[in-house]
């Protein structure tokens, strides 16, 4: 029985205002970089152990009961680059969180295991044959226990999920409730912004409250600059504590024999890379995924309030094996300000009337399984994410919005809205192919979003095709793990936070036994 | 010292439809261009009445004329005459465009600034005038001619928008007309759960 005490709220988290030295020279066995996924639980299950373990967070603490349930606001101080990062052609926005609890705090709680056929492709294709399904399962389950991963029930299931569940099932698609990590949702429908009243099992009322309650101390503000190394083991890391008005407040040593890299699938290769290690492969970096969707809005005869209930509540399996498609559709919520970004109903009048109808309006998501085409680097000023959608993946997305846009007039819809750079109203079965044949994979063409990055440091058996091992540790640095997204060898349809959780609870058992 | 004129260079931008990278690359190298860029942006094309116009004070990180061009922007997006909608014009959607520029990393915000010059000057070639000065129908057609261009119009359509419509419709005043909740968390009374249970760990704790 764990003698470990926590507060019942908050949590101890040293931030920039409270640093006074200008040098910090601290120890631990495990330093951990990223406070999101995989390193909240490499923390709590490191430090569960009798581990000293240090968490350096480069966002800042915001407690939930500061969330705003704001989107634009919220987008501004939970997300990476204030809600702004893109690839380099602008076109797709990469939304991360960025503050103590990293993206699990500004998710929609949506959780999946890794599909089967994910699997094996891994096992094949990149010698992961420990990886399965089976050996897999102790993991998953300890994770949805932890995180009170359930199916919703009727009552988490909005208007926008009952009339998509209902049109799903006029055409005779397979639609299931989604499973989510939450405790008695609020149905606020402000997941993006944050969960104020602490249902979301967020990393940020989970797994860091529980690792500092076994003695992790978690550092926000703080940047990591470089992984150190000493005779080719990892050695700590080199940091920066930055205030939130960007002046520099100290500078940060950590000695640790173990090395956790979570920043996530843009920050950790950026880290490596600045770092110059562990890339004998060539592979960090490389292999990324955006893992693109698009958000479908469409206009119904009665309100839906599509930001009343709770955020997302069906999804469509239909088309989920690679033999139908490889893809999913999520019925998803959305307030005024998402519903700007979505689609383009026209300039001026059309817009507002668009607007002005708001209450009308639901949405709905599409995931693909996109190929792991992109590249992070840094180009001397900025960081590039240069990430286009692979002509190979296009039929892929224009599938799905076809499926989407068919749900949507199934579910009683006047107008489905494509969400592209021009003008795209289908209001009948027989619109939708020419009006999505005729889109072009170009940049700056359809709006999509990335919820999900990954690849960029992926794991395999092959030191020279691979950046770490299946138990995430670097094939060129002892001592060195990755836990975070970027270990992803291919993009794996759903959203992958249950993925990362469990691949991070492994992870860390194994840095355990090291 | 390049001689070609920066109206030359705006419209063989256009013409040729060049990806972002290589036209941000051939700006900057563009000797008349790295002038203006110094600026903070392209050398006017065509003044404009707006341009003796001042800023008001309340206005900070925006370039004279790209408050004029939002300023702009707002009354030509943002139409809500014979509607239910909150008037656009009471409400601060340049000052919240301008505090949204604000957090941009700088490489970016100048990239941005360039490409907003550009917005406004190439309206020289087509109408005859800066965008600023066009009228309202001109003004929401040049938009949507941008929205079907090049690759480089497109993005600054679309960014111009976005930038616009979201200054607006984060201000709690637009939400009545549509029904939007807003926060509810505090006004419903929803109970902070706090920190979920510490999970009993038997032994070791080995999966």
């Amino acid at each position: 029985m764990s003698m470990a005490s926590m507060p019942a709220s908050g949590l101890a988290v040293i931030q920039a205002s409270d640093i006074s030295e200008k040098n910090l020279s601290l120890s631990a066995d495990v330093v951990v970089v990223g406070s999101g996924a995989g390193g909240a639980v490499t923390a709590y299950e490191l430090a569960r152990r009798g581990k000293k373990v240090i968490v350096l967070e480069a966002g800042p603490y915001v407690p939930s009961q500061q969330f705003t349930e704001r989107f634009a606001d919220s987008l501004e101080t939970l997300y990476q680059d204030h809600g702004g990062q893109t690839n380099a052609s602008g076109d797709l926005l990469v939304l991360q969180g960025a503050c103590v609890g990293g993206s699990t705090v500004v998710n929609g709680c949506v959780c999946f295991r890794t599909p089967d056929f994910i699997l094996k492709d891994w096992q094949q294709r990149f010698g992961l044959t420990d990886l399965t399904s089976d050996t897999l399962a102790p993991y998953f389950e300890r994770v949805e226990k932890n995180l009170s991963i359930h199916d919703n029930a009727e009552y988490e299931i909005a208007r926008h999920g009952q009339l998509i569940r209902a049109g799903a099932n006029k055409l005779g698609w397979s639609v299931k409730p989604l499973r989510r990590n939450i405790r008695q949702c609020g149905l606020t429908g402000h997941c993006l912004s944050g969960c104020k009243s602490e249902r979301k099992q967020s990393m940020l009322v989970t797994y860091l409250p529980w690792a500092a309650a076994h003695g992790a101390r978690i550092y926000a503000d703080t940047r990591v600059e470089r992984v150190t190394t000493e005779q080719g083991r990892a050695s700590g890391v080199q940091a920066t504590v930055v205030a939130h008005d960007g002046t520099p407040v100290a500078s940060m040593t950590v000695k640790a024999s173990q090395v956790v890299v979570a920043a996530g699938a843009v920050q950790t290769p950026l880290l490596l890379q600045k770092s110059q290690i562990a890339n004998r492969s060539g592979q960090v970096g490389k292999n990324f995924a955006c893992h693109p969707s698009l958000y479908v809005p469409a206009r119904y005869p009665e309100p839906v309030h599509a930001w009343r209930g709770a955020l997302l509540g069906v999804y469509i399996d239909e088309f989920l094996s690679p033999e139908k498609g490889a893809f999913v559709i999520e019925d998803g919520g959305s307030g005024p300000v998402e519903m700007t970004m979505a689609a383009e109903p026209g300039t001026g009048k059309p817009f507002m009337d668009y607007m002005a109808n708001a209450k009308y309006l639901a949405g709905l998501v599409t995931l693909i399984h996109d190929h792991n085409v992109g590249t992070i680097h840094w180009d001397g000023e900025q960081k590039k994410i240069d990430y286009q959608l692979a002509d190979a993946d296009f039929p892929s997305m224009q599938r799905a919005l076809k499926a989407a846009a068919r749900l949507h007039l199934a579910s009683g819809a006047e107008e489905v809205y494509v969400p592209s750079s021009d003008r795209r109203v289908i209001r009948s079965e027989a619109d939708i192919d020419p009006m999505v044949d005729s889109l072009e994979n170009l940049p700056q063409h359809l709006r999509m979003v990335s919820y999900h990055p990954q690849g960029s440091c992926r794991m395999g058996s092959d030191p020279d095709t691979s950046v770490v091992n299946d138990k995430g540790e670097s094939h060129d640095v002892p001592g060195l793990y990755v836990a975070d997204a970027s270990l992803l060898p291919t993009s794996i349809v759903v959203n992958p936070q249950v993925t990362v959780y469990a691949l991070a609870t492994r992870i860390a058992e194994h840095m355990a036994k090291a | 010292m390049n001689s070609v004129s920066p109206a030359r260079q705006v419209s063989r931008t256009l013409q040729q439809g060049f990806g972002r990278r290589r036209f941000l690359k051939w700006t900057l190298m563009g000797g008349a261009g790295v002038a203006a860029v110094a600026a903070g942006g392209f050398a006017l094309l065509r003044r404009s009445a707006l341009d003796d116009q001042p800023v008001p004070a309340d206005i900070s990180g925006l370039s004279h004329s790209e408050y004029h061009l939002f300023a702009r922007c707002q009354q030509v997006l943002l139409p809500t005459e014979g509607t239910e909608l909150h008037p656009s014009d009471s409400l601060p959607v340049v000052a919240n465009v301008a505090a949204i520029l604000s957090f941009m990393a700088a490489p970016v915000r100048k990239q941005l600034g360039m490409g907003l010059s550009l917005f406004d000057n190439a309206a020289v070639f087509s109408h005859g005038c800066r965008f600023v000065d066009l009228d309202d129908d001109s003004a929401r057609r040049y938009f949507d001619q941008w929205g079907q261009g090049a690759v480089i119009q497109r993005t600054l359509a679309t960014a111009i928008k976005q930038l616009t419509y979201t200054a607006y419709w984060r201000e709690p005043a637009t939400w009545p007309a549509v029904e939007f909740d807003g926060p509810v968390t505090d006004k419903w009374g929803l109970a902070y759960l706090g920190n979920a249970p510490l999970p009993q760990e038997d032994g070791e704790g080995r999966v």
